[in-house]
C-alpha cells in the first residue's frame, strides 16, 4: 500500500530535480502538483490504517516512519507554499524518498500492547514526530546554506547562487523550525514522561538508548539556539549543528528503533 | 496589407545619429499624431514607433511599402529637423516576415547592446500601447505585438538569457542580495570619495539601503561626495572602525598605495558584530583590503577582479543560451506566418461563402413562389425546414474547402488556390463587396479588391 505515495514521491523527485536543473515555471508547477498529489495519496494510507486499527498508526516504527514522512511531505509543502521556494524541494525528496522506502517495502505490523494508547501518549508520540519533521526540514536548510555559503565565499559563483534564496532568508528559515521543532521536542518528551509515570512500562528509564538519545537531541537543539541568541552563532555553524542534531534524530529512529530500545519500538 | 520596418538602431548608426532621432525627446505620441495626419502608406495603414536609447524603429502595415519606405524616411528627418542624408546610411528597412524577425529578436532581448537585458520587453509594450492610445494599431500590428510580447515572455521564462549580472556595480548588488536578501535597512560604508566608490554607493542607494556613509582622509571630501550621493553622511577618517562595526556592505575605493583594511583590524571589527555578516567590495587598484581578510568566516570578500570576472562568466552564459532564444523565434515566427498567411485566403473563403449564400437565398424566394398553394401553417413549417437543410448543407459543403485554404502554409500555392477558386466559381463579382485589407498573397491577375 505505501507502493502508491513511494512511486508519486519518485515522480515528484524526479520533477523536482528536472526543475531544479531547467529553472522553468510550468515545471516547478508540475512538480509542486505531484508532491501535493503523493502526499494526499499518503493521507489517506495513514487514514486508512487509522480506521482499520482504531487509533493514528503510529505504534511501530514502520507505521511511524510512514508518519515522518508525510508530516515532512506536508510541512514542506506548506513552506513551499508561503516562500513560494523551489528549489529545496529536490533535497527534501531526496530524504524522503530514502525514509519512504522503508515502510514500503517492510509490511509486518507489530501488535502493540494496550498499554500503548491514551491522549497523553498521542501527545508524546505525534509531538515528536512533528519536531523530527521540522528537524528535517531545518536540516535540509543548513544543507542548502552551507552550499550557498561556499559558492560565495570561494567566489564559484554557480549552480546555488542561480537558484537558492539568499543566505539571510535560509538562516531564519532554518531558525524557525528549529524554534518549531524544539517547542514540540519539549512538549513530546514531557508528555512521555507524564505517561512513563502514569502507565510504567519496564525499562522506561534512562538506560533505554532511545529515551537517552532523545535526551541528547534536545539538549543539541537548546544548545543551537542558545548560541543563536546568546553567542551569536549564526549561518554556517547553526547549519552544521542542525545537521548533527538531525543526524541525531535519524540514529534515533532507524538503528535505535530497530534493534537495540527495550521499551521504544517506534 | 504587408508589414515594413523602418530603423535605425546601435547596430547600424553611433551615438551621435541615435540622440538625434530620438522619438522620446519629442514625444512618441507627438510622432504617431503626425504620422496618422501624414497617412503614408496610404488609408488603413497601421503604425507604431519603438523608441529607445539604442534604437529608433518605425512598424508600418501598409499596402505599397516602397512608397512608404522613402516617406517615412522624410518623416524622420522632418520630424527632428535632420538632413536626410545624415541619417540615410544608416537606416535599415525591412518586409513582412523578416520585419516581424526583427521585432521578435528586439523583444527576446537578442538584438540589445548587451544581449537580453530586461529593460526591451517593457519599452516594447511602451511603443504598442502608445499606438493602440493613439489608435494608429490595428488588427495587423496587434497581432504582431502580442506575438512578440509573448516571444519575450517566453525567452525569459525557458531561457537563461537575462539571468546573471552583466555589470560590475550589478553584480556587487546581486552579490549583497544574495547574502542579505533585501538590502532595505542595510548600512553601507564606502572608503574614498572618489567616483568609483561614489558611483556603486547611488547603485546600493537605488536599491532601497538605509544608510550610506562616506569616509574619506579629507572630512570635507567625504561630506561633498555624501551630498551628491543625496541622504549619505559623513564620517571622519578616525571613526572608521565604528562605522564598519555598524555597517553590513563595504565599499573600499581609496587611492591609498598598501591595504587599509588589514585582516587584524577586520577581525577586531568583527568581534563585538556577534557572527553578523560583512560584504566588503574592494574597487581600488591596488587593493584596499588584506586578501587575507577574506578567510575570516562571516566576511565575504570581493575584488575588482573577482566581480569582473563573474560578469565575464554571465556574458558567456547568456552568449550559449542564444540559441536557444533564436528557436524560440522561429517557432512564434511559424505561428505568427500561418496566421499572416491564413489572412491572405480570407477574402476567397468570405467570397465563397457570400456566393453559396446568395445561390442559397435565390433558391428559397423560388420555392415561396411554390408553396405559395399550401396553407400558411404548413408553408411556414414547410419552409422552415428547408431553410434549416440547405443552411447545414451549404456550411458542410464549404467546411473541408475553408479548412484547407486556411491551412495552406506555402504563399505561392495559397495564390494559385485562391485564384483558382475564384474563378470556378465566379467570384470577381461577389470579390469587389468584400474587405481585402489583407495581402501579401493576393493574386497577381485578380482585380484588386476594395481598399478600405
Amino acid at each position: 500500500m505505501n507502493l502508491v505515495p513511494l512511486a508519486l514521491y519518485a515522480a515528484a523527485f524526479l520533477a523536482y530535480a528536472w526543475h531544479f536543473a531547467r529553472r522553468t515555471p510550468a515545471l516547478g508547477r508540475t512538480a509542486t502538483t505531484i508532491l501535493a498529489a503523493a502526499a494526499l495519496a499518503h493521507t489517506f494510507i495513514i487514514g486508512m490504517r487509522t480506521m482499520e486499527v482504531g487509533q493514528v498508526p503510529v505504534f511501530d516504527a514502520t507505521s511511524a516512519i510512514s508518519m515522518f514522512v508525510w508530516l515532512l511531505a506536508v510541512a514542506y509543502l506548506y513552506t513551499e507554499v508561503t516562500t513560494d521556494e523551489r528549489a529545496m524541494g529536490v533535497f527534501i525528496l531526496t530524504l524522503i524518498l530514502a525514509l519512504q522506502a522503508i515502510p514500503a517495502f517492510k509490511t509486518d505490523v507489530d501488535v502493540r500492547s494496550s498499554v500503548l494508547r491514551g491522549p497523553v501518549f498521542g501527545v508524546h508520540v505525534s509531538s515528536l514526530l512533528f519536531a523530527y519533521a521540522s528537524f528535517a526540514l531545518a536540516f535540509v536548510i543548513g544543507i542548502t546554506y552551507v552550499l550557498l555559503f561556499k559558492e560565495i565565499k570561494t567566489k564559484h559563483l554557480g549552480v546555488f547562487f542561480a537558484r537558492l534564496p539568499s543566505l539571510q532568508v535560509l538562516d531564519q528559515m532554518n531558525q524557525r523550525a528549529i524554534v518549531v521543532g524544539w517547542v514540540f521536542l519539549t512538549i513530546g518528551l514531557v508528555a512521555g514522561g507524564v505517561f512513563a509515570i502514569q502507565a510504567p512500562a519496564p525499562a522506561m528509564t534512562l538506560e533505554d538508548p532511545k529515551i537517552f538519545v532523545a535526551l541528547v537531541c534536545w539538549a543539541v537543539y537548546s544548545f543551537e539556539l542558545f548560541a543563536a541568541r546568546r553567542i551569536g552563532w549564526a549561518g554556517k555553524r547553526t547549519a552544521y549543528l542542525s545537521a548533527l542534531g538531525f543526524a541525531i534524530v535519524l540514529l534515533n529512529f532507524l538503528p535505535i528503533s530497530y534493534f537495540l530500545t527495550h521499551s521504544h519500538s517506534f | 496589407m504587408r508589414l515594413l520596418l523602418v530603423g535605425i538602431s546601435h547596430k547600424t548608426a553611433p551615438i551621435e545619429v541615435r540622440e538625434r532621432v530620438d522619438f522620446q525627446a519629442r514625444g512618441v505620441e507627438l510622432a504617431l499624431r503626425t504620422l496618422a495626419s501624414r497617412r503614408p502608406g496610404g488609408n488603413g495603414a497601421e503604425i507604431a514607433v519603438l523608441s529607445t536609447c539604442n534604437r529608433a524603429e518605425l512598424y508600418m502595415a501598409c499596402d505599397d511599402v516602397a512608397a512608404a519606405k522613402s516617406e517615412l524616411v522624410s518623416f524622420v528627418s522632418t520630424f527632428h529637423d535632420v538632413d536626410p542624408s545624415a541619417i540615410e546610411p544608416h537606416v535599415y528597412d525591412v518586409t513582412d516576415l523578416d520585419a516581424a524577425r526583427h521585432l521578435f529578436r528586439v523583444a527576446a532581448g537578442l538584438d540589445s547592446l548587451v544581449v537580453g537585458e530586461p529593460q526591451i520587453l517593457g519599452q516594447v509594450k511602451e511603443a504598442h500601447s502608445a499606438a493602440r492610445q493613439a489608435e494608429t494599431a490595428g488588427p495587423l500590428l496587434n497581432r504582431l505585438f502580442h506575438s512578440c510580447f509573448a516571444v519575450g515572455k517566453r525567452v525569459r521564462t525557458e531561457t537563461n538569457l537575462g539571468s546573471g549580472a552583466v555589470s560590475v556595480s550589478y553584480a556587487a548588488v546581486s552579490l549583497a542580495r544574495k547574502i542579505f536578501g533585501n538590502l532595505e535597512g542595510r548600512s553601507v560604508v564606502v572608503l574614498g570619495a572618489g567616483e568609483m566608490g561614489k558611483l556603486t554607493a547611488q547603485h546600493m542607494k537605488s536599491q532601497g539601503v538605509k544608510q550610506v556613509t562616506i569616509v574619506s582622509r579629507t572630512i570635507a571630501h567625504a561630506a561633498r561626495t555624501a551630498e551628491a550621493i543625496g541622504g549619505a553622511i559623513a564620517a571622519r577618517w578616525e571613526d572608521m572602525d565604528a562605522a564598519l562595526a555598524a555597517s553590513d556592505i563595504v565599499i573600499t575605493a581609496t587611492g591609498a598605495a598598501t591595504p587599509i583594511l588589514t585582516k587584524a583590524r577586520i577581525e577586531s571589527v568583527m568581534r563585538p558584530r556577534r557572527g553578523r555578516q560583512l560584504f566588503i567590495i574592494d574597487i581600488a587598484v591596488p587593493r584596499d583590503v588584506e586578501a587575507a581578510a577574506g578567510e575570516i568566516e562571516q566576511v565575504f570578500l570581493y575584488n575588482i577582479d573577482d566581480l569582473q570576472a563573474s560578469v565575464r562568466e554571465n556574458l558567456a552564459r547568456r552568449t550559449s543560451e542564444v540559441e536557444r532564444a533564436e528557436a524560440i523565434v522561429d517557432e512564434e515566427l511559424g505561428k505568427f506566418g500561418t496566421w499572416l498567411r491564413s489572412r491572405g485566403v480570407i477574402p476567397t473563403v468570405v467570397a465563397l461563402r457570400q456566393s453559396f449564400e446568395s445561390i442559397r437565398r435565390a433558391e428559397l424566394d423560388r420555392l415561396d413562389f411554390k408553396l405559395s398553394g399550401l396553407p400558411p401553417d404548413a408553408r411556414d413549417e414547410a419552409r422552415a425546414r428547408v431553410d434549416e437543410i440547405t443552411h447545414l448543407l451549404v456550411e458542410k459543403l464549404l467546411l473541408m474547402p475553408t479548412a484547407q485554404l486556411k491551412g495552406l502554409a506555402d504563399p505561392e500555392l495559397a495564390t494559385m488556390y485562391a485564384e483558382a477558386i475564384t474563378r470556378v466559381f465566379g467570384l470577381e463579382d461577389a470579390e469587389q463587396k468584400t474587405d481585402t485589407r489583407v495581402e501579401p498573397f493576393r493574386a497577381k491577375s485578380r482585380p484588386s479588391g476594395r481598399q478600405r
